[in-house]
């Protein structure tokens, strides 16, 4: 058994891991949500060129395990690029691709979410593309976008933990080094307390998305509840790719 | 410049096959075990009774809430120190189905949600007992409601057979790591290996819309 010192140290050793799970995953989620922004307008565009891009873009990220993603930009890139990429961005920028593609849907499917009658309505008041997108649409649709974007960024954490498999000590990889260090081998404490860390994170945030969730559909319900249930949110989880 | 070089990679050829025909042997697998389970799971998270509703309610919070890998380590890893032998296989595909359970579950309990309070009032006015009541009337709606959502869960159970391969389950990724280790064409393997990922993802998703386009559309009881 442990002296009671070791284990004081292991817990800080942990949640130090906590903390940098933490910023890779903000960093990621930051990235990623623009980028989502990003594609997920371009998605919604009438321009096709702009469409067919974001939607092969889309389809080919969601369609990659984040394992292949992850393993592409960090041995395959450097050595088709001649550039030397360490764990650390490696990791960053595969969770912020991954991200952004899911958000991009969470995006589009927010916009499509607004009746037809909204954007009619606020034409025949004159208003010019840009306003109604930004006093009638936007409004609205970030409403609807919280929940399935909690979903989405409940998801990247939980795939920041393969950054542990590419060198990157972030949570599960501080947890791994205290197994590799054979103090805590012939126990199960430290995977358990590295899951239990993943836990609380995620459970917070997912309730954080019920919250609003509620809220949203408590406000809005005539209008939402149908459209929430056609962009598939159910209990703060996106379900992507459901064919309407 | 970076040189292409795809016939360094012709005689890996076979290997990378059974790679994928192993990905889509432990996706099959975990996909059998979590659809049952899943539908047991709901029941239980919509049964009157209290226990059952927790149990069930406090498996899904728990798996959706860890990342699959760290299920797949505690379960190789782990396991095996309570004197519980398991193989890289067996942890892979028992890892992938405890995480698409919770996934399941969660998606059936929506479909029954979704049935009208209506649906179960008449059923019980035709004298049906809870179990009838289930069997014939609100569970095949239900079927309909979640088939088209289950599609998207087949991705992601495929799209999270990748992770196997950090605990030695010869899958397709990990064959291509594997190759790429002792020859270095990482760029060329990894390709092959997210065209072939993205080519699996896209014909489940075509053959799954056209398989239950129907019901998807079919009007639910009204």
């Amino acid at each position: 058994m442990l002296a009671s010192g070791h284990l004081a140290n292991y817990l800080l050793l942990l949640l130090k891991g906590l903390a940098i799970t933490l910023e890779l995953s903000l960093g990621s989620l930051v990235l990623g949500s623009l980028g989502g922004i990003v594609f997920g307008a371009m998605r919604s565009s009438s321009t096709r060129a702009l469409n067919t891009i974001a939607l092969v873009y889309i389809e080919a990220v969601r369609s990659i395990p984040f394992v292949i993603l992850l393993f592409f930009v960090f041995f395959a890139l450097p050595l088709a690029l001649d550039l030397d990429i360490p764990p650390y961005p490696a990791a960053i920028a595969a969770l912020s691709v991954h991200c952004s593609a899911y958000m991009a849907e969470v995006v589009r499917s927010g916009i499509e979410a607004i009746p037809k009658g909204q954007w009619e309505a606020a034409a025949s008041l004159g208003l010019p593309y840009y306003r109604i997108m930004r006093h009638i649409v936007l409004p609205q649709a970030l409403r609807v976008m919280i929940p399935p974007t909690i979903g989405v960024y409940v998801s990247t954490i939980k795939e920041s933990s393969l950054a542990s498999i590419i060198g990157f000590v972030e949570l599960l990889g501080q947890g791994m080094a205290i197994r590799e260090a054979n103090a805590l081998r012939g126990s199960a404490d430290v995977l358990v307390a590295v899951a239990f860390g993943y836990f609380v994170i995620c459970f917070s945030l997912s309730q954080v998305g019920r919250y609003f969730e509620h809220r949203t559909t408590r406000e809005l319900r005539p209008a939402t509840e149908p459209t929430m249930r056609a962009i598939g949110v159910v209990h703060g989880q996106l379900k992507p790719r459901a064919a309407p | 410049m970076y040189d292409l070089n795809l016939r360094v990679l012709v005689p890996y050829l076979p290997v990378l096959g059974w790679g994928a025909v192993r990905t889509l042997e432990i996706s099959v697998l975990a996909i059998l075990l979590s659809f049952p389970l899943g539908l047991a799971g709901a029941l239980m998270r919509v049964a009157d009774n209290r226990v059952a509703r927790a149990i069930a309610t406090g498996y899904v919070e728990t798996v959706r809430n860890i990342p699959l890998l760290v299920v797949l380590y505690i379960l190789f890893l782990v396991l095996p120190l309570y004197g519980i032998r398991i193989n890289s296989l067996t942890a892979g595909v028992l890892g992938l189905a405890i995480n698409s359970t919770a996934y399941t579950i969660e998606i059936v309990r929506a479909g029954f949600a979704a049935i009208p309070a209506g649906q179960y009032e008449a059923a019980r006015s035709l004298g049906l007992h809870r179990l009838q009541m289930l069997r014939l009337v609100i569970v095949p709606q239900v079927f309909r409601i979640v088939l088209p959502t289950l599609g998207n869960q087949i991705v992601s159970v495929v799209l999270g057979s990748a992770q196997a391969s950090i605990i030695g389950v010869g899958e397709l990724t990990y064959q291509t790591q594997s190759i790429g280790s002792s020859t270095f064409r990482y760029f060329e393997l990894f390709t092959i290996a997210a065209l072939f990922y993205i080519a699996c993802v896209q014909l489940i998703s075509l053959l799954w819309r056209l398989l239950t386009g129907r019901s998807a559309h079919a009007p639910l009881g009204t």
